[in-house]
């Protein structure tokens, strides 16, 4: 038994080295030799390992591998640099290559802007052959720039020799297909609803706008005004709930010819990438912030002024903020009789430390805004990591509010405070304000937070507005002595009223924190959701306990925050759907079986073979399927489309290919009625072709059918 | 008194803080950048600052330069290896404490830009004491050619730096029509310019910066040669300030 099976694995064993030994150097030809300097190493590769019989493209790639800090640039470098070059002289068999770029990145160094590569790059090359089926030889003179902190050029040559052959290189192919996926896709696809640009009439700034179907999270623009004109960094804004992209450049220096028709590449995270050609426009488009003040005028400010006065008014009631105010009022009443001057004086002092702080506060937000802290306001709602903070700083301060647990500054630092605010003259006065104000913020953090977030969010006249206004409500009890010395007497005293109207305003924040996480929900899934409620609830849980010494309970309480933040990122359900993968027609999976029971009952069926790394097969898809007319006809009930995807060799789409004498993709035939065996189409789709098999292979059935 | 000493303290502390943040960023930049030195086979007598990415000799000095055919004419080469000084700098100063820096750039290269600025920034200073002596290694294509040979065109007519100046500061295609617009602008003869960059002079002085880039073994750019030390690539404004410190200091005309 045990002999019959070494008879029998022997020869197997045999065989197999024969197979490798004839397969692995068949395999390894998909990839030039490589070219490698101390800035990168270089290679050409291509999907298949040989041409396949009657095939007429050739899905390949030019692979760079950069070394550390060195880059390469994009088809349009930027300030300085130049873009790599291939000279193809010395081909056989080749008539055309498509060089495709894949999205660049942005490099800021000293003030230059440049778009390109780092780490490595694959550029994806469409060869179109001379002689389909025939050996071709690809011989591709490189010239490139590289630079770290010295710029480079390096000229190379790669050769390729593609024998007769209809394997595929698995992993060239893998790599291929990963870079391709990077490169721009079109407005459609994209979900590119319009895109516009405006040049000046001095060709000083370019603004453009972009709409995209689904929000923008990190998006930058490259946008391309024709050679030898170059663009300064963008100031990038977002609208319409992150919709709306709109970018205004500086133009450093314009070409002569600046009327050419501007190009514009998007990105954003998630690999999402698109070119698209925009409308010119007579007019800037306005930024969406004076949108805004457009649509929404004075009465809306006066709204936000008056929130902010009256918040400012409230935080006058705090538990941490009532005992400065008493102490003042009540050293008012004392020196009634040292004359009404004084305590004008006194308490105009008071009001101005505490304008003073607000401004301060105001003065740090717009020095991070300047700093590039922006964020834009719809934006922050749709950021898991920004809800569950929110939540949890809401949540907190609720049971704050309600009396869970008390908030408190350092003691030392209160009494030194105190201390201080004690000192003679207008100078303490000034800082009895300023104090009060600083004193105020355990309490009227959750408010200050807000308008901080708010302010972030919102325009520079936004934050001044909300700050001054939230100082003169704090200050209007001093304002109000100030101006009339004689009301000190009728205002409120420190009393059991206040826990009830902190009681009011914790729940209030508790039905924000509620809002929040609905929200939190429907952005990052059930599970994000729960574990934040849960960490939150602990956390709150964990300050409320009495008997934890302070630093014991910060100790704890922030490692519970940080979790619950890198927790929402990293649970956050990014299923979502995905704008460019928005198929415009419905697909079955191949069933050759299938094929021919559709046929019988009257269907027409077209039947698509592709592979992520076919590029030929991405450019009939966007230039020809996915167009009018024929991807109306597709869309039709009677039509069946069938995709057989050889990303990864599948024997059965092998044999189906090989039926039909052909041995690469892009493969698609039509079968119907009238065209049992299938018509096949030529590896190159045209609309014309396309319609008139989708009509043949009808044949009079449709007309019949047609008819009533 | 005690709660105004305590609020004066703290006042004290803080700008403290402030300042302290700004004397110790720069006080980094000092002593961070102190250079080490390792000397170069060749030429004889220079050295190199050791460590770093770009001064590192990871390079053949033969691979970036050889692989093009327009390399430079053996007998220039000669030429130069002859008199390095003269053909590094060109007018080198009389006085020995005024150090003299090379700089070899090229408008087509992001980070020569930053070269160039700072080094003319430093030349303009009234108490730095260098003398820049500038040389075109135009390695990036034919714009890169181009606008080498237009600069120094422009220097036939006194107006190199301004022409300079114009260039780093804007990119560009040096297309005729722009070199006569900018020739305009800055007010020397546009034709004359456009004469210039063929003549045999403007030629030669190219022939001389790229037999220089052989000798030294330049693979890219930028690069510079500051008194008796060769750099390729760009360093930080502390260690250059530093560099021309130590050569000041150590006598440079040790090499001429």
């Amino acid at each position: 038994m045990l002999r019959t099976l070494i008879k029998k694995a022997i020869p197997a064993l045999a065989m197999s080295a024969l197979f490798f030994a004839i397969w692995v150097p068949a395999a390894s030809a998909a990839t030039s030799e490589q070219v490698t300097t101390p800035a990168l190493s270089a290679q050409l590769i291509t999907a298949e390992n040989g041409v396949a019989r009657g095939s007429g493209t050739i899905s390949a790639g030019l692979a760079l591998d950069l070394g550390e800090g060195w880059k390469t640039y994009w088809r349009t470098p930027g300030e300085v640099g130049f873009p790599p070059v291939i000279d193809w002289t010395g081909s056989r068999n080749v008539a055309d290559v498509e060089f495709q770029w894949p999205a660049p990145e942005r490099f800021t160094a000293f003030g230059i802007e440049n778009f390109g590569y780092h780490d490595g790059v694959i550029f994806p090359l469409r060869i179109a052959l001379e002689q389909p089926g025939q050996p071709a030889r690809l011989s591709a003179s490189v010239t490139l720039l590289t630079c770290s902190d010295v710029c480079v050029p390096q000229d190379f040559t790669l050769t390729l020799d593609l024998p007769r052959g209809a394997s595929i290189d698995t992993e060239s192919a893998a790599r291929i297909a990963d870079y391709a996926g990077r490169v721009p896709v079109e407005a459609e696809p994209g979900g590119v609803r319009s895109a516009t640009a405006h040049v000046d009439a001095d060709a000083t700034a370019l603004t453009v706008t972009l709409r995209r179907s689904s929000p923008f999270q990190t998006p930058d623009v490259f946008p391309e005004l024709g050679e030898g004109t170059s663009l300064g960094a963008p100031d990038i804004r977002l609208g319409e709930n992150g919709r709306l992209l709109w970018a205004r450049l500086p133009i450093l220096s314009a070409h002569d010819a600046l009327t050419a028709v501007p190009s514009l590449t998007a990105t954003d995270t998630g690999g999402w990438a698109a070119t698209v050609t925009p409308e010119m426009l007579a007019t800037a488009p306005p930024p969406p912030y004076s949108e805004a003040r457009a649509a929404v005028p004075i009465s809306s400010m006066g709204w936000i002024a008056l929130t902010a006065f009256l918040g400012g008014l409230i935080l006058n009631v705090m538990p941490c903020v009532l005992p400065v105010l008493s102490i003042k009022l009540s050293s008012a009443m004392k020196l009634e009789g040292a004359g009404r001057a004084t305590v004008r004086w006194g308490f105009l002092a008071s009001a101005a430390g505490v304008m003073v702080f607000m401004w301060g506060l105001a003065a740090v937000l717009f020095a991070l805004r300047q700093a590039g802290v922006t964020v834009g306001w719809g934006l922050q709602f749709q950021n898991p990591v920004f809800l569950a903070l929110m939540i949890g700083i809401l949540a907190v301060f609720a049971a704050n509010l309600a009396g869970a647990f008390e908030i408190a500054l350092p003691a030392g630092l209160q009494t030194r405070l105190a201390r201080a605010g004690r000192a003679g003259g207008h100078v303490g006065d000034f800082l009895t304000g300023a104090f009060a104000a600083l004193l105020a913020t355990p309490c009227s953090a959750p408010f200050l937070g807000t308008a901080i977030a708010f302010a972030l969010a919102g325009r520079s006249t936004d934050i001044a507005l909300v700050f001054t206004f939230l100082g003169l409500g704090l200050a209007a009890p001093y304002f109000l002595v100030a101006g009339r010395p004689g009301l000190v007497r009728h205002l409120p005293r420190p009393g059991r009223w206040m826990i009830a109207l902190r009681v009011v305003l914790g729940l209030l924040l508790a039905v924000t924190a509620a809002w929040l996480v609905w929200v939190l929900q429907g952005v990052a899934g059930t599970t994000t959701m729960l574990a934040v409620v849960g960490m939150t609830a602990g956390l709150v849980l964990l300050l409320s306990l009495p008997w934890l010494r302070g630093a014991i309970r910060a100790g704890l309480a922030l490692p519970i925050l940080g979790i619950m933040l890198f927790g929402a990122a990293y649970l956050a359900d990014t299923s979502a759907p995905r704008a460019h993968s928005a198929e415009v027609t419905d697909w079955i999976a191949f069933d050759r079986a299938e094929i021919a029971r559709r046929v019988s009952r009257g269907e027409v069926v077209f039947v698509d073979v592709t592979a992520d790394w076919c590029l030929t097969c991405k450019a009939n898809k966007a230039l020809v399927l996915d167009r009018d007319p024929v991807v109306l006809t597709l869309a039709a009930d009677a039509i069946i489309l069938m995709q057989a995807d050889w990303t990864r060799p599948d024997p059965a789409i092998s044999r189906y290919l090989e039926s039909f004498n052909r041995y690469g993709i892009p493969f698609n035939a039509v079968y119907g009625p009238a065209a049992p065996d299938g018509i096949v189409l030529p590896e190159l789709l045209t609309p014309d072709a396309v319609m008139a098999a989708l009509d043949d292979a009808a044949g009079d059935e449709r007309a019949i059918a047609a008819q009533p | 008194m005690t709660s105004r000493r305590s609020t004066l303290a703290f006042l004290g502390v803080a700008a403290g803080v402030v300042v302290g943040f700004q004397t110790l960023s720069s006080l980094l930049d000092r002593f961070s950048g102190t250079p080490k030195f390792e000397p170069l086979a060749s030429p004889e007598g220079f050295r190199r600052i050791s460590g770093g990415s770009s001064s590192s000799g990871a390079f053949d000095p033969f691979v970036g330069l050889e692989a093009k055919e327009d390399g430079p004419r053996p007998a220039t080469v000669a030429e130069v290896e002859a008199d390095l000084c003269k053909a590094l700098y060109a007018e080198a100063p009389e006085d020995s404490s005024i150090v003299p820096i090379a700089s070899f750039s090229d408008y087509y290269c992001p980070y020569c830009r930053v070269q160039m600025r700072r080094l003319a920034d430093l030349a303009e200073e009234r108490d730095s004491a260098v003398r820049v002596s500038w040389h075109e290694l135009p390695l990036l294509g034919e714009g890169s050619d181009r606008a080498a040979k237009a600069a120094l065109a422009a220097k036939r007519q006194g107006a190199y730096v301004a022409f300079q100046e114009a260039l780093w500061t804007t990119p560009f295609q040096p297309t005729r029509d722009y070199l006569l617009r900018l020739s305009d602008s800055i007010g020397i003869d546009g034709n004359r310019l456009i004469d210039d960059m063929q003549s045999d002079e403007v030629v030669d002085e190219l022939m001389i910066s790229r037999a220089l880039a052989r000798v030294f073994g330049f693979i890219g750019t930028p690069a510079m040669v500051v008194g008796g030390t060769v750099i390729q690539g760009e360093i930080a404004e502390g260690v250059l300030r530093r560099l021309i410190e130590i050569e000041r200091g150590e006598g440079w005309r040790r090499i001429c």
